[in-house]
């Protein structure tokens, strides 16, 4: 298997301008929409802001999930939705333990970060980035970022499933 | 067609509960836009003459900008307008945040809240469902505790407008918040919505913006943002927000100190954007697509100002520090904290309790009025205490929630002589007597004293370049002098025009103005590519012109002439005692003179001339 990459944000150094989220739907959809990004930026009150991507699981829930296997992994790694094959069911919505991938509810199929990069390179403040596992341990060796993570994981991974 | 809105404006009829939707109408965004100028102009003409600003016939109205919710550097605001209950004239306040585009997301450019509710109510809004709900779980609540109930109750995604105990209490400076600690806050249009009985706006919208240029959305972004990331006062601003302004006006003369007697504070460093910098910091934040991150979050660690939160503002230094001569930092922080959660305009805040304080040092004032308060310079203790007096009107809170004005005239023993007012509304830290365009910018607003409305800071930081672009070689240099008078009016008239119609589309005025980074070119080229709108500069310049002339009559209709377009005398009669400024009064009439001529209204009177109304299609 490739490496596999995803987009990380430091929830320290973003200042929830939601660039990110709109550059997203800009480029993917026409349209300034969050419900319509693949990514989405979490405020929390104690100062934190979370950007949020599809973390590129090796073992990927997502695609076992899906009834139509219309997720797959590419030959490069990332997992992607085939519109054609796509229904909407919403199973790999439940799958994701990251909220990662949700239906955009103009076109009924599922959306989710395929790391294309176009936010981070538009980011103001340089709070979000492509890694590995491997280059984010090097980048962050006492693993501030992934425990910040983990430790509001309640408030970051359940919004859109409640609502 | 108009791109880039919500498309639909929202009326509600509190004695009624009724609530209509009516769409926008593209003859009055061609003629005023939206935001600032859409509220000029349904204002004007909606909110009866002689009524009572706290009575069920005053309107308040809040409207998104035409570019708010889009990706322009900054685009985040919202405005909020009524008849203000602190100056009995135009009240207008602007904050950013979320909630503005959160409300566009659900199709809505404005909301006009009509009579008032016998019970408490508050708007839930998710997409096309709009409904007045009972506020009894939140009336009552601080700012953070709505927050926290109404986004536990429709959803943790919703954004939430509303006032605190202040605005219920109809303290006549009570804010507006939103998201939290973002602050409509002048002109006590928190109060005008307490008076209502209406609490909060909860919103969520799921929708999605359509613009008019999809494929060279990005690109022409791309290029605002690289402008303003390269623009050397963004990585200042990032740093420091606004706070180490402290510093800046201090070393210039223009950091107003006990009651606006001074420009300097001695004690400045201890309530510097360095010192908050460096003790608590915890980061920058920014409202929708801001580059500039002026917002501060912060923390003070120990009792008895315990706190994390947003804030602080250079204007709630200066007016709750050096104005009551405080130096205490910690207590600076938390009075503004407060502020935030009983949700208060800092300004007049700070402003009052100073009034009272030198009221106090000359023995106008004293614990028979306090009830036992020591009103000391700089005691803290005090000035936190104030605060919550002031939002629950405890005690002498209730006299000082009234605002300086009001209070001198109830207190009088000349205490009136010390009231910083214009109008009646509190001057913001800005010392005119050590820059002369903010004397007059302040007493030419239409909301009463504010350095806002024209924001002329063309002549406070070097700009000489820009002022060469925009009026000409041949006003340097004595345009660039802060301590000169000449050529005042022509710059603040100027500012003004460019002021309300940057109000108007929803961007800040940090990155039009300070740093001037942006211009009528560049916003009609943003109107362009998101609204699908073609204004020209100059057709932009007269919408702006238009606005200050239709709030102008607003208040003329009030009674308002020259006469009340004045400086308290220590401004223009008592030289600076101290500092860089020293001996320095600001010049007023010559400047009114000049500004009036620029304006096309009566020299005598200061009213708009037939001339000028029709020119402007006014009449």
């Amino acid at each position: 298997m490739p490496e596999l990459k995803y987009v990380i944000g430091d929830p320290e150094v973003c200042t929830g301008c939601m660039i990110c989220v709109n550059v997203c739907s800009m480029y993917y959809f026409k349209v300034i929409s969050p419900d319509r990004s693949r990514v989405r930026v979490i405020r929390l009150d104690d100062g934190l802001d979370f950007p949020l991507f599809c973390r590129n699981c090796p073992d990927a829930p997502c695609i076992d999930a899906c009834p139509e296997r219309a997720i797959t992994r590419t030959s490069k790694g990332t997992v992607i939705v085939n519109n054609r094959k796509c229904d909407g069911c919403g199973d790999c919505v439940e799958a994701c333990p990251y909220d990662a991938i949700w239906i955009n509810p103009d076109t009924g199929k599922a959306i989710k970060c395929i790391q294309c990069g176009q936010c981070v390179e538009r980011c103001p403040v340089d709070a979000i980035w492509l890694t590995t596992e491997e280059e984010l341990k090097e980048k962050d060796p006492t693993g501030r970022i992934m425990d910040l993570h983990e430790r509001h994981a309640e408030d970051l991974y359940k919004g859109r499933k409640t609502e | 067609m108009i791109k880039g809105i919500g498309g639909e404006i929202l009326w509600v009829d509190l004695d009624k509960s009724h609530i209509d939707k009516r769409p926008v109408d593209d003859e009055t965004v061609y003629k005023y836009l939206l935001g600032a100028g859409l509220l000029s102009k349904v204002l004007y003409e909606k909110i009866p003459l002689g009524i009572d600003p706290l009575s069920s016939k005053n309107i308040l109205g809040i409207a998104t900008g035409l570019l708010t919710a889009s990706m322009f550097p900054q685009a985040s605001r919202h405005v909020i307008a009524g008849l203000s209950p602190l100056t009995d004239i135009w009240g207008e306040s602007h904050a950013a945040g979320f909630w503005g585009p959160e409300l566009k997301l659900a199709g809505y450019d404005a909301i006009f809240f009509t009579g008032a509710s016998s019970d408490p109510v508050y708007l839930n809004i998710h997409d096309t469902e709009v409904d007045l709900l009972d506020a009894e779980p939140v009336w009552g609540r601080d700012v953070f505790e709505t927050d926290d109930i109404l986004r536990e109750r429709h959803g943790k995604q919703c954004r939430v407008l509303s006032i605190g105990q202040a605005g219920e209490n109809r303290v006549r400076f009570a804010a507006i918040m939103n998201d939290r600690d973002r602050a409509s806050a002048r002109s006590g249009l928190g109060a005008v919505m307490g008076s209502k009985r209406m609490k909060a706006v909860c919103v969520r919208g799921t929708g999605r913006i359509e613009v008019a240029q999809p494929k060279e959305y990005l690109r022409t972004m791309d290029r605002f943002y690289e402008r303003m990331l390269a623009n050397p006062f963004t990585p200042e601003r990032a740093k420091y927000g606004t706070t180490n302004l402290v510093e800046l006006m201090h070393n210039i003369g223009r950091l107003p100190s006990y009651n606006m007697r001074e420009g300097v504070f001695d004690e400045y460093e201890d309530i510097s954007g360095e010192t908050i910098t460096e003790e608590y910091l915890v980061k920058p934040r920014a409202d929708w697509s801001c580059l500039q991150r002026c917002g501060r979050f912060t923390r003070v660690k120990d009792r008895p100002y315990k706190y994390i939160g947003g804030s602080p503002e250079f204007e709630s230094q200066s007016s709750l520090g050096s104005r009551c001569g405080n130096r205490n930092v910690e207590s600076v922080l938390f009075s503004h904290h407060l502020a935030n959660q009983y949700g208060m305009d800092t300004i007049s805040l700070g402003a009052t309790i100073s009034w009272a304080m030198e009221a106090w040092e000359e023995g106008l004032i004293t614990e028979e009025d306090t009830g036992g308060l020591d009103l000391d310079w700089g005691n803290h203790e005090a000035i936190v205490k104030l605060v919550k007096m002031i939002a629950f009107r405890e005690g002498f809170g209730d006299l000082l929630a009234e605002g300086s004005y009001r209070a001198a005239q109830k207190i009088g023993r000349g205490s009136e002589e010390f009231v910083m007012a214009v109008k009646k509304q509190e001057i913001a830290g800005q010392e005119p007597r050590a820059q002369k365009s903010m004397g007059l910018a302040a007493v030419t607003a239409a909301r009463g004293a504010d350095h806002l409305y024209a924001f002329p800071v063309l002549d406070e930081a070097g700009f000489d370049d820009e002022i060469k672009e925009r009026f000409g070689k041949k006003y340097l240099p004595e345009m660039a002098d802060r301590l000169d008078p000449t050529y005042k009016g022509i710059m603040v008239k100027e500012c003004e025009d460019y002021m309300v119609m940057i109000e108007s589309v929803g961007v800040c005025k940090y990155g039009t103005q300070i740093p001037p980074e942006f211009y009528y070119d560049d916003i009609s080229e943003a109107l362009r590519v998101h609204n699908g709108i073609n204004l020209s500069p100059e057709e932009l310049q007269e919408i702006g012109e238009r606005i200050v002339n239709l709030n102008r009559m607003f208040n003329v209709e009030r009674g308002v002439t020259r006469r009340d377009d004045n400086l308290p005398k220590r401004l223009t009669d008592v030289p600076s005692p101290r500092g860089p400024a020293k001996g320095q009064v600001v010049e007023l009439e010559p400047m009114l003179d000049e500004y009036y001529r620029q304006r096309g209204w009566d020299p005598e009177t200061g009213i708009p001339t037939e001339q000028t109304l029709k020119r402007l299609g006014l009449k």
